[in-house]
């Protein structure tokens, strides 16, 4: 749309320029070409004059041309003669023979508008008569121009009108032009907007753009089919983890039933129910494997449903802790809850932020086996629109360079090192989590100076 | 003998090994009428003739599912249901509770648990209907009788007032472990009750006044500071 616009504007902007070049050009031309050899040499009217200056009585009553006034009347190949007062020729030079030697009041009328037999004729007063100077016949063609003076008075807002004719008529030309170059890449704009935004885009084929419309097209077949490609992969995946952790399911159930029951039986010697219960403990942490690895899957591939409330962090935070204080949290941990905004409320799925916070709380208790203290903190966050959910402990922390890497999927190509402690789903989980509700979790550590875990979520 | 233990409990699960065990368990804690089924046609005749007394269904079955083989029960028997699914997804746990069953265990579960869960059911649904009594408890010589609403110490008695009751009640239900002032507000004033928490303060204090022998020095009802409230360990007097 905007671009179309523009495009129009620069359009009919260059097409204008081209109008002023374009006349300024042949105003030059006009000048420099049609009007240059409008005559040979200096203008009749101007030689007249030179002949006037140069011709002179003598002492005794004769008239003269002077040397130089002479070789200009023979370079034009040229005539002249002076009328006296009646008509008579006083004098003469090079007068052809047909030329009369005495001329009526309207002969002179005549012939100093025009021709004098064909002879073009140019006159000049003079004291003592009229100098007429005749040129080679068909050598001059000489016009006369009449105006009526108001004419000759409004010509320049005429001329001014002309031009202004023509700007318009050049903006008019060019606008339709462009207009119609804009009807034919519009599609094509609407279409390549549509393709940035991933959207499907069928722009008609024809006219003067049929090859680009087909690019776009089937540049936009092509995204379709690429993301349908790799959504139908994600499923697959997704599906794939699910299949497998339900298909582990069954097994375990059993496993765990049996074990459990073996830890039961009083008549089994201790070290057999030992044994029984360590197989009983280790399906367990099977079956919360099984069920972390199908949330993260279900998270990573965007097949999470979330329910979205209003959440407030404060009373999250509160319960939380509460839920580690009350499940026989050990001596070594501190846990405290630090609240800045009681009123801060967060669309989230409760269970999901539950989980991650538990995540980051059982997270700082695993990595600092000798124990820490660990600050829950929820604030409203400095930018606009978010809320932080900080969960800040004062162990060991993480070195830096890792903390990129404590987030991606275990075994993931670019984790460098296998996480060692855990199954390595616990920080990837939560950054998930985070992600499902648009927000992101942001992890600052520095070793020995304890790790602090932000999870920034929106407001709405 | 346990009334609940003669009851005709039906197991359908498409795999035996799970059926045996789940059978051996209920065997184990005495249920001797056991049925069981494999898919969806043996279950449905089975209820229609057996009429048994409960049901724990599977979700994924050879020729249906567990949820539509409950709708088809739900049409003649209002028998409980508990679900045993090896999907543990959202939203099958709200489709199976929403179509009527009474309970949903997930796969791999402890017997104990599903054990646990069915007597629960069992009994909520046909246990004698006993006249549900709140608890009256010790702490050390007051008594509380939330039966009664009062509290019972040297010098007489004093009577408790609806919200000290609630709270008295809910911090009971949880004795020993931290009950957070929300959890104690929600319990009191409801789902919309941001903004009680000094309301709850002033309650607190009425309370520690009646149970308390020094409410300054508080040694049953303690505050945990930034969550919330603590009873510390009462005993139950009958």
């Amino acid at each position: 749309m905007d671009g179309a616009v523009r495009i129009l504007r620069r359009f009919v902007g260059s097409t204008i320029l081209v109008s002023v070049v374009l006349l300024v050009f042949n105003l030059i031309l006009l000048g420099s070409l049609i009007f240059k050899e409008i005559r040979e040499g200096p203008s009749p009217e101007a030689v007249v004059r030179q002949l006037d200056g140069g011709l002179a009585k003598d002492g005794r009553g004769q008239y003269g041309l002077s040397e130089e006034s002479h070789a200009l009347l023979k370079a034009h190949r040229a005539w002249a003669m002076l009328l006296d007062g009646d008509g008579a020729v006083r004098w003469g030079e090079r007068l052809p023979a047909e030329i009369p030697r005495a001329y009526t009041l309207t002969d002179v009328a005549k012939f100093s508008r025009y021709y004098l037999m064909e002879y073009p004729v140019y006159v000049w007063e003079r004291e003592d008569g009229l100098l007429v100077v005749g040129y080679p016949k068909n050598s001059y063609g000489k016009y006369q121009l009449d105006f009526l003076v108001e004419w000759l008075r409004s010509l320049p807002l005429r001329l001014l009108l002309l031009l202004l004719c023509n700007a318009a008529l050049a903006l008019a030309v060019s606008v339709l032009i462009g207009a119609r170059l804009i009807r034919g890449i519009r599609p094509l704009i609407d279409g390549i907007h549509a393709l940035a935004k991933e959207k499907p885009v069928r722009v008609e084929n024809g006219g003067l753009f049929s090859d680009l419309s087909q690019s776009i097209n089937s540049a936009s077949r092509m995204l379709q089919d690429k993301n349908e490609a790799l959504k139908a992969r994600d499923e697959a995946r997704s599906n794939w983890i699910a299949g497998v952790s339900h298909d582990i399911r069954t097994p375990l159930s059993m496993i765990l039933g049996y074990a459990s029951e073996l830890e039961e039986r009083e008549e089994l010697p201790a070290e057999a129910r030992q044994q029984a219960a360590i197989i009983r403990r280790q399906g367990e942490r099977l079956r919360s494997l099984v069920s972390d690895l199908n949330l993260v899957s279900m998270l990573e591939y965007e097949m999470q449903p979330l329910q979205l409330k209003p959440i407030r962090i404060s009373a999250l935070a509160r319960q939380a802790a509460s839920d580690f204080l009350n499940d026989g949290l050990d001596d070594r941990y501190a846990i405290t809850v630090q609240v800045q905004d009681e009123s801060v409320l967060a669309p989230g799925d409760e269970r999901l932020l539950y989980r991650a916070v538990t995540n980051l709380i059982q997270n700082s208790i695993r990595h600092n086996p000798e124990g820490c203290a660990i600050e829950l903190r929820t604030l409203r966050s400095p930018d606009e629109g978010f809320c932080h959910f900080v969960v800040s402990d004062d162990g060991q922390g993480i070195p830096r360079e890792d903390l990129p890497d404590v987030v991606k999927l275990p075994y993931v190509a670019g984790r460098k090192r296998p996480s060692r402690n855990g199954h390595g789903l616990g920080l990837p989980m939560v950054a998930r989590i985070a992600q499902a509700h648009r927000g992101d979790l942001i992890l600052d550590s520095d070793p020995g100076a304890g790790l602090r875990a932000v999870l920034r979520l929106p407001l709405s | 003998m346990d009334m609940v233990k003669n009851k005709k409990i039906l197991i359908v699960d498409d795999e035996p090994d799970i059926r045996e065990m789940i059978e051996r368990f209920l065997r184990k804690e005495g249920f001797f009428r056991v049925y069981k089924a494999d898919n969806y046609a043996d279950a449905l005749s089975l209820c229609r003739y057996e009429k048994p007394d409960a049901a724990i269904l599977d979700v994924m079955l050879p020729d249906g599912d567990g949820f539509s083989l409950l709708s088809s029960i739900r049409s003649f028997s209002d028998m409980p249901v508990l679900f045993l699914s090896a999907r543990g997804e959202d939203e099958d746990r709200l489709l199976g509770l929403g179509l009527g069953a009474d309970d949903y265990v997930v796969k791999p579960f402890l017997p104990r648990e599903l054990i646990l869960r069915l007597m629960a059911v069992l009994k909520r649904v046909y246990g004698a209907p006993a006249v549900e009594r709140l608890p009256v408890f010790r702490l050390e010589s007051q008594v509380v009788d939330l039966e009664g609403s009062v509290v019972r110490r040297e010098g007489g008695e004093l009577p408790l007032t609806a919200k000290e009751h609630a709270i008295l009640l809910k911090l009971y239900e949880n004795r020993g472990r931290i009950v957070t002032s929300d959890a104690l507000c929600r319990a009191v004033w409801g789902d919309e009750s941001y903004g009680y928490e000094n309301t709850l303060m002033v309650h607190v204090r009425r309370i520690r006044e009646k149970i308390e022998e020094d409410p300054s020095k508080p040694a049953h009802l303690l505050t945990v500071r930034g969550l919330g409230y603590k009873l510390a360990a009462a005993r139950e007097t009958r």
